[in-house]
């Protein structure tokens, strides 16, 4: 199956592709516009600050090129900050928007246990991105920012109070863990999102 | 499970005894005002103990107990309870419940005649122990009863909650007495309110997994501001929600997984991609790569080792050893860890570990520490151990965790190839001071030492090396047993 793996400079991109590699994935690595507006089954990773990530996206017109394809009846999945990027704006960079293409704002993670969450985590999960995934199974978190009860949440952890683990709209996927870390778990994900068509 | 702030009054104030001494009483003033002070939460429950009431036998402090009854907290109040009538008299004061001490070990007629009079959810029996000993009467002699036979007793009485307090631990802040709650957890189905010792947020997380500690009584630890209530109850709400974690290590020299007794007498041990392999399919929750011999020899043979092992796995990946400068933690980095230990270099310049942070994010930046005990505390020491400092272990953790640091691996230098357990004074020590996590080393030997690492030890992760190595014990094993003893693991 292709999967086309947007080479963003503020990622891992590098263990992603391994990651997405070992489940079977038929990936093209590009930061080429053209090439993502075009894509079918599109991967947008991403880590570290969510304005620089954006900017990216922007400058290089990519930001465009993922929505036309999204338009177009692509699916895409969103890691990390990557998934962050899908919603409307964060609250790290009130200046910046997101994609816009799921609905929600992500704001820091205020609270008693200590920001960043570096760990892992167990997550409250359904939908076709988590078949054949137990309940509770936990996966790999490191995040500062989180988007709290998405509109189009499909797991949710806890960390602070409640938080948005992953999301779906349609064709459209966020997972704010890294399954790329998440071993055997993480795998999965990505397989069914590599299976999904 | 619940949080209940306890203050001991003498002479209207508030104070606090250490080991049950009058002549150490330390004073911290009107109740009211170290209420407000600690922001105790309106309904709460609260435990009050008649300090003189205890020796004398008559209560003292009813007024303060009617004006803390009256501020919306549920209060529990105990010290003199020797008869109905000063049963009565706390009651008229206000008090929701009265605890009662003497009466429950020695004097079943008495205890009996409360129950019938207040009825058995009023009462809660106190019961105090010392290795194992019921003791009475303000700590002053054993009594003759046994655990077992008291607690028979108070079931039958319809009993549903007694106080227990491992005296020796009480405001000493050296960690309640797990193993005594566990023990009387297959002894009654009286739940436990737990008394004594506990004195950081890790403490409370670990009762509240006991399962069958339906409170805990926080004394000392609240009135000096060793643990947050807010910050605690949050953990408490959810105790089993973060899966601790059980990290194998691999101290890898030329490209080959060595091991040593206290890093000396070294002996090749095998490939490291094969090693990293095993341990993520064993269920291993993180991998450490430390290379020991970097410092040392100044060359960078940890980068090739790296890029092999994160090229073999899908769990996160810490690398240190050898870690001189930004440009020697980017290219770890580069090379596929996710995490970066610094261990020698930030001593020499501590501004290292703010650098990392500014530059790769914190949850990039590892201290590692090597402590060894010196007289009554622990110093870091550098390159491997082998360099002692005059910094103090816990003073330079909590800086680089000022400056920084994301998380903390500690290694007890002196436990380390022992396999005698880990340093849970060391781990008690660190994480009591700490928000971060600590990573517990040095020292494993057998399952029990994984549990006191966490439950004891406030350790967020475990780490062993030549143990999982030699197969000795297998990660899963570590994880089952961890579970089976309600720490949550990552199954």
């Amino acid at each position: 199956m292709n999967v086309t793996l947007i080479d963003s400079p503020y990622s891992n991109a590098a263990n992603i592709a391994r990651a997405l590699r070992h489940v079977g994935a038929d990936l093209d690595v590009t930061r080429d516009a053209d090439a993502i507006a075009s894509a079918a089954k599109i991967v947008l990773p991403g880590v570290g600050s969510f304005g620089a990530a954006m900017q990216w996206l922007v400058e290089t017109r990519i930001n465009d090129a993922i929505r036309k394809s999204v338009a177009n009846g692509a699916w895409l999945l969103g890691i990390c900050v990557g998934h962050q990027l899908l919603f409307e704006g964060s609250e790290e960079m009130t200046t910046t928007c997101g994609l816009g293409l799921l609905r929600g704002e992500v704001r820091r993670f205020d609270g008693p246990l200590p920001v960043p969450q570096i760990g892992w985590n167990r997550v409250a999960s359904r939908g076709e991105l988590f078949d054949g995934i137990a309940p509770e199974t936990a996966f790999y978190f490191v995040n500062s920012y989180a988007v709290r009860g998405a509109h189009a949440e499909v797991a949710s952890a806890e960390y602070n109070g409640s938080f948005t683990a992953a999301a779906q709209q349609e064709r459209v996927f966020g997972v704010q863990f890294h399954p790329e870390k998440s071993s055997a778990a993480g795998l999965r994900v990505l397989r069914n999102f590599v299976a999904c068509n | 499970m619940q949080l209940i702030p306890s203050l001991d009054l003498l002479n209207g104030r508030v104070v606090r005894l250490t080991h049950g001494d009058f002549e150490t009483a330390k004073v911290y003033g009107e109740p009211e005002a170290v209420l407000d002070a600690l922001e105790v939460p309106r309904g709460a429950r609260l435990h009050i103990v008649d300090l003189e009431a205890s020796r004398t036998g008559a209560p003292v402090e009813t007024e303060i107990v009617r004006r803390l009854a009256r501020r919306d907290l549920v209060v529990q109040v105990g010290g003199g309870i020797r008869s109905v009538g000063d049963a009565r008299r706390w009651i008229d004061c206000g008090a929701e419940r009265i605890v009662v001490g003497t009466a429950t070990a020695v004097d079943p007629e008495l205890f009996a005649k409360l129950v019938e009079t207040f009825g058995a959810h009023r009462i809660v029996p106190a019961v105090d122990v010392r290795d194992g000993v019921i003791r009475i009467a303000g700590w002053q002699r054993d009594a003759t009863a046994s655990m077992q036979d008291v607690f028979a007793r108070l079931e039958s009485h319809g009993i549903g909650e007694a106080l227990v307090t491992d005296i020796s631990k009480d405001g000493v802040m050296r960690g309640p007495s797990f193993a005594l709650y566990r023990q009387l957890r297959s002894l009654t189905r009286v739940r436990i309110i737990a008394s004594g010792g506990v004195s950081t947020t890790g403490d409370v997380v670990s009762l509240a997994r006991l399962g069958n500690v339906s409170a805990c009584v926080i004394g000392r630890a609240l009135l000096e501001r060793k643990l947050d209530l807010a910050e605690a109850a949050a953990r408490v709400a959810t105790p089993n929600a973060i899966p601790e974690r059980v990290i194998p290590c691999l101290d890898v020299r030329d490209g080959r997984v060595v091991k040593g007794i206290a890093f000396t007498n070294i002996r090749d041990a095998g490939d490291p991609v094969e090693c990293a392999r095993r341990y993520e399919e064993e269920g291993a929750d993180e991998l450490v790569i430390l290379d020991i011999s970097a410092t040392d020899r100044r060359e960078n043979t940890a980068v090739e080792t790296v890029r092999r092992v994160a090229a073999s796995i899908f769990i996160p990946l810490t690398v240190g050893g050898g870690v001189r400068d930004v440009e020697t933690f980017r290219a770890m980095l580069r090379a596929g860890a996710d995490r970066v230990a610094i261990n020698t270099a930030a001593i020499r310049r501590p501004e290292l570990i703010a650098d990392c942070a500014a530059e790769f994010g914190v949850q990039a930046v590892v201290l590692s520490c090597d402590a060894k005990r010196v007289g009554e505390r622990w110093l870091a020491t550098m390159r491997s151990g082998k360099e002692l400092t005059a910094l103090d272990a816990i003073d330079w953790c909590r800086r680089a965790e000022n400056l920084g640091a994301g998380e903390i691996l500690l290694t007890s230098v002196d436990r380390d190839g022992t396999n005698s357990g880990f340093d849970v004074d060391l781990l008690r020590a660190a994480t009591s001071v700490l928000k971060i996590g600590v990573i517990a080393s040095g020292g494993a030997g057998k399952l029990e030492d994984f549990r006191d690492a966490i439950e004891s030890g406030g350790a967020r992760a475990v780490l062993a090396a030549s143990l999982f190595h030699d197969r000795v014990l297998t990660v899963g094993e570590v994880k089952r047993y961890l579970e089976e003893e309600g720490i949550p693991v990552r199954t």
